[in-house]
């Protein structure tokens, strides 16, 4: 009977109903009806226990961060070293645009302020080299994916809490998948440039002047080595490497490149609270509905149910990742790991799939999920970065979306792509 | 319908002030929480002696940055839903469908509030095992501070809602039976990951 829970969530979330509401009514209805009214008290301690987290508050910190770094100008250092690097080349701000995006990757967790910092510099840039708006905006939009899959990231940690996993060993395993993306999307570009004759961006640049860019660069450059590098030798906590990072972003925006005023704070530490607060409350309704998940035996019959389609891991892993693919284009990342990962990631565990590689195919697969029509959240900011409409990016984006697919099943059906490093590292057995 | 303008005017003026503040105190929330964490950073890596009350302090700083904001976010139209279907919908029928949903959700926020007085209520009896309130607050003596301080935030900000649905209920309806309504039809913020 319980069971049914998931059957009216689904309903709620399909007729519009907020999915924080979502979590809770469905089942809390469902207990309602079969006279389980003490499990609904417990609902909304849950909601309250998830929230009281020292793990979770690596969320606050790495989206305050992201903020902080993008308000300083780092992202204009970023753009000028990567286009120190890179921008010769045919399609060269094109290249510079997926560059850029993995460098900023590693100092802010989200794909939507990637896509909104480097859009609002590059798309532009672009058009004025005469690429199209459309092509601009949508080579933004699929780079910026790469953002929550190279640490740190919003998403990953949002699942190691509520599954239970590594914070640190998720981050370690993004780093390949992250980086497989951009060169992915880069040999896209190069693909694309030759048939369709794209500018250089600008002339080679001198051994010098890279060396110069560099420099220019340094200080936001050594903020992943900072907290990968925190987190990898057992100094910080994860939570303590965010805080960390808020820290450094504060010091080198308001004292070394003085990009940054205290006049600009409040602002900036608005926004961070108010995404911070949604994501926050979502997540502590996402560990009272785990409870009810357990109790309905719900995986179980799902499980019953998936193995009954076949008992190959191979074949069922093709089939989560479409599922996955289905719900990311209407769902954003972060609720719909918060919803599937309980229920799904117990059967392939069981399975033999290790838990770390599972969270890295859930991750990668629904964070490009933010760039698929009809429902991705970086194809809005792009549209709205861009003024370009969300149609006409969203079809200029398929070569790329094609690429991103290629590295999902890389990455499904090569566990040592995700699993190397945290295993050289000890995060995984 | 006059009296319904008023009361909406009432709510609009009286959710708008507060939350402002709640607003202003969740930033100030925030703004503690990373200043308690890197003071534990300094003190345990380079003074290696780490101090036994920040770790809470600064989740309860979260929590009520948390409850301050997320009546606000609601308000907004910051809460992460699917909208594609009542896009598809004739707009008479997605209002409709719209205002539904609001009783859905004011009916959640009802049967939270009166479980989050018990659970408030509880927290008189556990003390917090690292922050202390200063003598002369709340006692003669230093005392550990009651969980209940901590177990308001969400109370607050469940009651903040109802306050904020009830005002977004009542323009629902006046939409519905014919008014205009510009905060309803203004586009929501995204509130994404």
């Amino acid at each position: 009977m319980l069971i049914w829970f998931l059957p009216l969530f689904l309903l709620f979330l399909g007729l519009g109903l907020p999915v924080f509401f979502g979590l809770v009514a469905a089942p809390g209805i469902l207990l309602w009806l079969n006279g389980q009214e003490r499990d609904i008290v417990l609902l909304y301690r849950n909601i309250y226990n998830g929230m009281d987290s020292f793990p979770l508050m690596a969320v606050p910190f790495f989206m305050l961060a992201g903020e902080l770094m993008n308000k300083g100008g780092i992202t204009s250092r970023l753009v000028e070293f990567s286009q120190a690097l890179m921008g010769h080349l045919r399609g060269g701000l094109a290249h510079v645009n997926v560059l850029s995006s993995i460098l900023f990757a590693g100092l802010s967790g989200s794909a939507v302020a990637d896509t909104s910092a480097l859009g609002s510099m590059l798309i532009p840039a672009m058009e004025k080299q005469g690429y199209s708006r459309r092509f601009a905006a949508a080579i933004t939009a699929a780079s910026s994916v790469i953002g929550p899959i190279i640490p740190p990231s919003g998403i990953m940690i949002i699942y190691a809490y509520v599954m239970g996993e590594s914070v640190a060993a998720l981050f370690l395993a993004g780093i390949v998948p992250g980086v497989m993306v951009g060169v992915g999307l880069m040999l896209m570009i190069k693909l694309l440039a030759n048939k369709y004759d794209f500018p250089a961006a600008s002339r080679r640049y001198s051994w010098r002047e890279r060396g110069n860019a560099s420099l220019k660069a340094f200080f936001p450059l050594m903020t992943p080595v900072i907290i990968i590098g925190g987190i990898l030798l057992g100094v910080f906590t994860p939570t303590e490497a965010a805080a960390v990072a808020v820290g450094y972003a504060l010091f080198i925006g308001l004292f070394v490149l003085k990009s940054l005023q205290v006049a600009d704070l409040p602002a900036i530490l608005s926004r961070a609270a108010m995404t911070s607060a949604v994501v926050l409350l979502l997540v502590g309704a996402a560990m009272a509905f785990k409870t009810v998940v357990s109790l309905s035996h719900l995986p179980e019959a799902l499980a019953a149910l998936i193995l009954s389609l076949s008992d190959n891991p191979l074949i069922l892993l093709f089939l989560i990742n479409i599922l996955l693919f289905i719900v990311g284009m209407f769902l954003d990342a972060g609720p719909a790991i918060i919803i599937l990962g309980p229920i799904l990631a117990p059967i392939f565990i069981t399975l033999g799939v290790e838990p770390v590689h599972f969270a890295i195919i859930m991750s990668v697969n629904l964070t490009v999920g933010l760039a698929t029509p009809p429902m991705g959240l970086v194809l809005f900011v792009a549209s709205s970065v861009s003024g370009e409409r969300v149609e006409s990016i969203a079809k200029a984006i398929l070569p790329f979306l094609a690429v991103e697919i290629v590295v999902i099943f890389l990455i499904t059906y090569f566990p040592a792509i995700s699993l190397t490093i945290p295993r050289l590292t000890g995060f995984v057995q | 319908m006059k009296a319904l303008d008023l009361l909406i005017a009432i709510l609009a003026s009286f959710n708008e002030r507060c939350l402002q503040i709640g607003r202003h105190l969740s930033i100030a929330a925030l703004a503690f929480m990373v200043i308690i964490m890197l003071t534990q950073v300094f003190f345990r890596y380079v003074l290696n002696n780490a101090l036994p009350w920040p770790d809470e302090l600064a989740r309860f700083c979260m929590l009520w940055m948390t409850g301050l904001m997320a009546p606000l976010a609601l308000r907004q139209g910051g809460f992460i839903a699917i909208d594609m279907f009542q896009r598809m919908l004739p707009s008479v029928v997605a209002r409709t469908l719209q205002l539904l949903l609001w009783l859905v959700a004011m009916t959640v926020l009802v049967v939270a509030v009166r479980i989050g007085w018990d659970h408030f209520n509880s927290g008189w009896l556990f003390k917090s095992s690292s922050i202390k309130i200063p003598a002369g607050i709340l006692s003669e003596r230093p005392m550990r501070m009651p969980l209940a301080y901590s177990y308001l935030s969400l109370l607050l900000s469940v009651a903040m809602m109802i306050v904020v649905s009830g005002e977004l209920i009542l323009r629902h309806i006046r939409q519905l039976s014919g008014g205009k309504d510009p905060f309803l039809d203004a586009p929501t913020g995204p509130g994404g990951a």
